[in-house]
């Protein structure tokens, strides 16, 4: 039995600047396995060494998703292989497409009974990945879990919801979304780095596997903030008082301060 | 000639910055207040493998090569200096010279423990009246029967108050020219006949356990000799080759956590009505900054590099060494100089940068070490 787990070669969020007029530019940011990938992946390598399975990534990119620097920084994190349909365009899908192509290449894999997804995976902060692609899959879905554990059949879910802490019991194949605190984020180690250009890596196109670049309707982010405008206030915090007292005017001057009230 | 890191170097920078972001950068001026060494934090970097980053897969390290080495050293310092010379003289100076010079059995006794970070090491050649001078030591170890009996003083020993295993230098033929009568040993933490005294209060570096060690009729045994009888003089100064590219690692990690909290500090600071980052007085502090770290970058990814390559590398070393050790000091006052008043106090990492560099000049050789080596290279 294998355990998957999709991920993708993504600009790092932490590194893009917002501008006064709340635009979004990544243009600086390299891209890395996002954190919350990589918790997905350690989560599964805890999964597979505790059941013997194999551990094998999935994600759908452009090009440069399949470049030995993407793929060694995937296999570091602890994946044993890594299956990667990079093609051009691919960089630029919605969920409903992503998940499509992910489904694909589940379909390559042999035996493969568990689909781990991290929680904010691929699809510009909607997080419905996992869902559509257990909807391909026919596969039951689970979002937000913070624990999992089991064998390679059953698995136990715990999650927390606004009533109470819930456990899950699973059968059968399913895609698991996990919480950001399902473990304890780690760097990789000296070891892992090193060993990462020597595992397998098998990098697909859509012709290859017969796929073409689904028709779905196309989201795409448009870098640009909606909701409150930034004021652009800038406080000089090198005086704590002074810089506490301008907080406070520049919350009153929004209208976001009620008076008399603490 | 490419100046680009592989793969691997550029995921180990990653990897050691997620660390040092996430584990050192937190503790760094709490060590730094109280004075005391970041043990809690050994666990996690013997499990990233920071302690056996030099040391070949089949002792029990990574194999990464001194680059790869370099710039964890680096960017461990970039927060923290104290862990960086943990490191740093842990490896240069205890793993090198038992991989070196030590023989199959003593690396396979000693280096899969260091590797795995089970076991920190240490270096002591230093005495109170021999410190540039190393050759005037007077540690003395005689022979009787299958032992060697150590007795004498070292001070300033990083790593020295939790160290496991220390490569120590002592006299073994008072009779021979100086350098000649030195020999190299490897001594445990635990031996009957070493105290370990209190740990120095320093201006900078402060988590770093600096201590002196004492050795009282501590008795080896014969398989302790590190390398020939007599080549410890040697051995401890192409020990200390190595270690000058370490130390040139962790004063660009320095500089370069300094000049990282200048330019953030310039681009929010508002004075006559804009950034300070505006301005061009600040301005070309931050372009003599930025470009002091490219030159000592470079000269220091060099000597690793050939180390790596197996050319020669003492010369560049002492040159890495001595840019890196004056540039840090020079880039950690201009960043001081950039924050102002607010710079010279606690509430940012500026000023412990400042005395943290000032180390840099002084150990692992001199700047003035550095510029006898490099003048000698130039005017053979």
């Amino acid at each position: 039995m294998t355990i998957a787990v999709i991920y993708k070669w993504a600009p790092d969020a932490q590194e893009a600047s917002v501008d006064t007029a709340g635009r979004v530019d990544f243009s600086r940011a390299k891209a890395q396995i996002s954190d919350y990938d990589a918790v997905a992946i350690q989560v599964g390598r805890q999964l597979a060494d505790a059941t013997g399975q194999g551990l094998v990534g999935l994600t759908v990119s452009g090009p440069a998703g399949g470049q030995p620097a993407a793929t060694k920084a995937a296999l570091a994190r602890g994946l044993d292989s890594v299956l990667v349909l990079a093609d051009d365009g691919l960089d630029r899908l919605g969920p409903s497409a992503a998940a499509s192509l992910l489904a694909g290449l589940v379909g390559q894999l042999d035996e493969v009974g568990l689909v781990l997804a991290g929680d904010s995976s691929i699809d510009v902060g909607a997080r419905m990945t996992p869902a559509l692609l257990a909807g391909q899959l026919g596969w039951a879905c689970l979002t937000d879990v913070e624990r999992l554990d089991g064998s390679a059949s059953q698995w136990s879910a715990q999650r927390t919801q606004p009533w109470g802490v819930e456990t899950l019991s699973l059968t059968g194949p399913a895609v698991v979304a996990l919480s950001p605190t399902a473990a304890p984020l780690k760097a990789p180690g000296m070891k892992d780095i090193l060993a990462a250009g020597k595992k397998p890596v098998r990098l697909v196109g859509l012709a290859e596997l017969g796929l073409t670049e689904p028709a779905a309707g196309q989201l795409k982010a448009t870098a640009h903030l909606t909701g409150p405008s930034r004021q652009g206030v800038v406080i000089d915090v090198s005086d704590p008082d002074a810089a506490a007292q301008a907080l406070v005017a520049a919350l009153g001057q929004a209208g976001l301060l009620i008076e008399g009230r603490a | 000639m490419s100046f680009e890191l592989t793969d691997e170097q550029a995921l180990t920078r990653e990897a050691v910055r997620q660390f040092a972001d996430t584990a050192v950068a937190p503790l760094a001026a709490e060590i730094d207040r109280d004075h005391r060494a970041p043990l809690e934090n050994l666990p996690a970097m013997a499990e990233l493998g920071l302690f056996g980053m030099i040391v070949p897969e089949d002792l029990g390290g990574s194999g990464a090569g001194s680059l790869s080495y370099i710039i964890a050293v680096e960017e461990l310092a970039r927060r923290c200096a104290t862990h960086a010379v943990i490191v740093e003289a842990h490896s240069s100076l205890c793993c090198w010279p038992i991989l070196t010079y030590g023989s199959p059995q003593q690396r396979q006794a000693y280096l899969p423990d260091l590797a795995a970070g089970a076991k920190i090491g240490a270096f002591a050649l230093t005495e109170p009246a021999a410190g540039t001078d190393a050759a005037s030591l007077t540690t003395s170890a005689k022979r009787e029967g299958d032992q060697w009996v150590l007795n004498g003083q070292k001070v300033f020993i990083t790593n020295g108050g939790f160290a496991d295993v220390f490569v120590v230098l002592a006299r073994t033929d008072p009779e021979a020219p100086s350098a000649k009568g030195i020999s190299a040993f490897i001594v445990e933490g635990q031996s009957a006949g070493l105290t370990v005294g209190d740990p120095e209060r320093k201006l900078g570096i402060r988590g770093s356990s600096t201590t002196p060690l004492i050795f009282s009729d501590l008795r080896l045994p014969s398989d302790a000799l590190l390398g020939q009888e007599g080549q410890g003089f040697g051995i401890a100064m192409s020990t200390l080759d190595g270690g000058r590219t370490g130390i040139a690692a962790q004063a660009l990690g320095i500089a370069q956590g300094a000049y990282e909290a200048a330019v953030a500090y310039a681009q929010e600071r508002v004075q006559f009505g804009k950034p300070i980052a505006r301005l061009q007085a600040i301005q070309w502090m931050i372009a003599d900054m930025a470009t002091d770290l490219e030159a000592g970058r470079l000269l220091c990814y060099q000597a690793a590099d050939r180390e790596e390559r197996g050319l020669d590398f003492a010369v560049q070393a002492s040159m890495a060494k001595l840019f890196c050790a004056q540039m840090a000091v020079r880039v950690a006052s201009t960043a001081i100089q950039v924050l102002g008043g607010i710079g010279y106090t606690e509430s940012y990492p500026v000023e412990r940068a400042y005395r943290d560099a000032k180390i840099t000049e002084i150990y692992e050789g001199t700047n003035e070490v550095q510029r006898l080596v490099i003048a000698k290279s130039q005017l053979r």
